[in-house]
């Protein structure tokens, strides 16, 4: 493998990891405070569908990102009041939020669009170059030469980290996760602070559906997160829930699926349909060894009752 | 023994007593219906997606309107799942409509297994790659001839000796023929090029696609081809990004970046139904598995196409220009003539 293939691989991890990233740690948020975050695919489509709309109508990058998160968090709406208030499943919630999403997105791409070509076709975000660590051997180009929003996804995760960690507010929202009843008696109220934190969520896996649409590609398709949502759900598991470890989940499944491109040009005698398995199978495995001694937020996925 | 000569005697019975109904349906149908659509004769079209998706389905509908020009009387399903396909197929089929055409390969198997009842009825699979019986046909446009002009403009405009392609799945026939032909165009003109392929297996998924373009750039290829549905669009926008040149699939490809696109395979949807309705009409379609191409009469398959009017885009020099001209001849005589195995399609260099 010669050093610009190299290179190019470093990049790559960095750059599919960045859309996971946001999901993970609006999906961490949620399920911390004890929802299982299932419907984060969904919340991903409607981002990236209503970012590139939003662009492509106002024409500001600005409202494109804003309409992402919101559109996310009104999908995440739905799942806070349908699990945190009416205490359905969260699961099949999740699920049908994913339902809803994939059906609304092609339903108003046709309705809002519908004969009109070129649909929506906007200019993607370009590369920022940091001056001087850009040149850095191999690393440079990972590093110091992405867009926008993929910097914006690394630095997302330390602040993400300290709020859990050090403030009062992450205290009292993991406390929700471990014990609702001991938070309610405490002085919180768990289902407000469950159905924020699955809205907060919502945003920020709406972010990542704006990395796919406006910052890959300039446009929406239907379907375009295909998976990527439940990727990051495990990237959370991998991390156990903390921050700077389900950032390196994420970037393992950035490398697992870079790699895999680049396996099928080393001509190995494999077929193209198990190189590419492999990210899965890596999260199978993963999720095998670390699984087990995962230790999810103690009431994830019970819900909560006053009395 | 005596299973041996009873199974195909109550076949024959079965046969023959839907083909009594079928008589009979068709003269109920013959009594009941007013004469205006007795005029006409009858076709439908049955497409997987929407009409408005702009893409494939767009496509289909495409070959509805041909039929209506030549004055066929045209009705047609949308959204038609796999699971649905038999008894959509048989519900048209007993009203009477004597072409009936599944816009996708899926329809194969429920037309082998429908047609059989209906033989006043030509059904004819859309991108399919196996004619059946006596009434059921496939159509495609010849992606080997097309693989191959692309693989010629390819390799004379490369400048790095490297080349790649980026596809959905492995194995698809009409994958093969296209990914194939592009590697044996591609050497042709330059026996020492190398072409790498990679199959992301999603003809959708355009973040994939556009990595594994930024991962054939970054080998060094100056070309990247590639059979793709929305997943075109990932090439089209990393061959942009970095200056490279590639092909799309339809005029839009050309809009999103006019630079590196150098020209685009839009296939003739309903032109080849139209073709293939005219031949179903004089009885010669049959259940052949019929390729539309340069050598075709009446319809092409598809075309290469820049913009409304030219074929390639105007940076492409003469001299290229008139070297694909030369093979489009020699296919439309038949003095060239390419086949393609799964080993020309592999995936890797």
């Amino acid at each position: 493998m010669d050093y610009n293939v190299l290179a190019e691989l470093l990049a790559a991890t960095v750059r599919v990891a960045a859309p996971l990233i946001f999901v993970a740690l609006g999906a961490v948020l949620s399920e911390s405070a004890g929802t299982f975050a299932v419907g984060v695919e969904g919340m991903m489509l409607m981002g990236a569908f209503s970012g590139a709309v939003l662009t492509f109508v106002t024409k500001s990058w600005a409202f494109g990102l804003l309409g992402s998160a919101m559109s996310g968090a009104a999908l995440a709406l739905i799942v806070a009041i349908a699990t945190a208030r009416f205490r359905t499943d969260h699961m099949v919630t999740g699920l049908s939020v994913n339902i809803l999403a994939l059906g609304l997105t092609s339903y108003l791409l046709r309705g809002l669009f519908g004969g009109k070509t070129p649909v929506i076709n906007l200019p993607t975000l370009d590369a920022i170059q940091i001056p001087w660590l850009c040149n850095l051997p191999l690393i440079g180009r990972a590093l110091f030469e992405q867009s926008l929003l993929t910097y914006a996804a690394f630095f997302l995760v330390i602040p993400m980290h300290l709020f859990l960690k050090k403030t009062q507010t992450g205290l009292m929202l993991r406390a929700v996760g471990e014990n609702p009843a001991a938070a309610f008696s405490a002085g919180t109220d768990p289902i407000r602070v469950r159905a924020v934190a699955i809205i907060v969520c919502g945003a920020f896996a709406g972010l990542g559906g704006a990395v796919l649409s406006l910052q890959e590609l300039g446009t929406f398709t239907d379907g375009m997160t295909n998976g990527r949502g439940f990727i990051a759900l495990a990237a959370v598991i991998i991390g156990r829930w903390q921050p700077l470890f389900v950032m390196l989940g994420c970037l393992l499944f950035g490398a697992a699926s870079a790699l895999a491109f680049n396996l099928q040009g080393w001509s190995l005698p494999i077929s193209s349909y198990v190189i590419q398995m492999t990210p899965y199978l890596l999260a199978l495995a993963v999720l095998c060894g670390i699984g087990r001694r995962a230790r999810m937020p103690a009431a994830i996925g019970r819900s909560f009752t006053r009395n | 023994m005596n299973h041996i000569s009873e199974s195909p005697k109550s076949c024959r019975n079965r046969a023959s007593f839907a083909g009594l109904a079928i008589r009979l349906s068709m003269s109920l149908a013959i009594a009941w219906l007013p004469a205006k659509t007795l005029a006409a004769d009858k076709a439908a079209v049955l497409l997987p997606g929407s009409i408005n998706d702009q893409s494939w389905n767009a496509q289909g509908y495409a070959g509805l309107l041909k039929l209506k020009e030549m004055g066929w009387d045209t009705a047609y399903s949308e959204n038609v799942q796999p699971a649905d396909m038999a008894e959509a197929l048989r519900d048209y089929a007993k009203r009477g409509y004597t072409l009936i055409i599944g816009h996708t390969g899926r329809f194969l198997s429920p037309m082998e297994l429908v047609g059989p009842k209906f033989p006043n009825t030509t059904f004819i699979v859309g991108s399919g790659n196996a004619g059946s019986g006596k009434n059921v046909a496939s159509i495609d446009f010849d992606n080997t001839q097309f693989g191959y002009l692309i693989g010629v403009m390819a390799a004379k405009m490369n400048k790095t000796g490297k080349i790649g392609s980026v596809n959905g799945l492995e194995g698809l026939p009409n994958v093969v023929a296209q990914v194939g032909a592009y590697r044996k165009g591609a050497k042709s003109v330059n026996p020492n090029i190398e072409i790498k392929v990679i199959y992301v297996q999603d003809m959708e998924d355009a973040t994939a696609a556009k990595e594994a373009a930024l991962s054939l750039i970054a080998w060094g290829a100056d070309y990247l081809s590639g059979k793709l549905n929305a997943g075109q669009l990932g090439i089209i926008q990393a061959a942009k990004e970095k200056g490279v040149h590639a092909n799309g699939r339809s005029l839009e490809d050309t809009a999103i970046a006019p630079e590196a696109v150098l020209t685009n395979i839009v296939e003739k949807w309903g032109e080849m139904y139209g073709a293939a309705a005219n031949e179903a009409k004089a009885g010669t379609l049959g259940g052949k598995f019929e390729l539309y191409g340069l050598n075709s009469k009446g319809c092409t398959g598809a075309e290469l196409q820049y913009d409304k009017e030219k074929e390639l885009n105007p940076s492409v020099p003469a001299e290229v220009v008139d070297a694909l001209q030369q093979v489009k001849k020699q296919f439309a005589s038949g003095e060239l003539k390419v086949s393609v195995t799964k080993e020309d399609a592999r995936g890797g260099i």
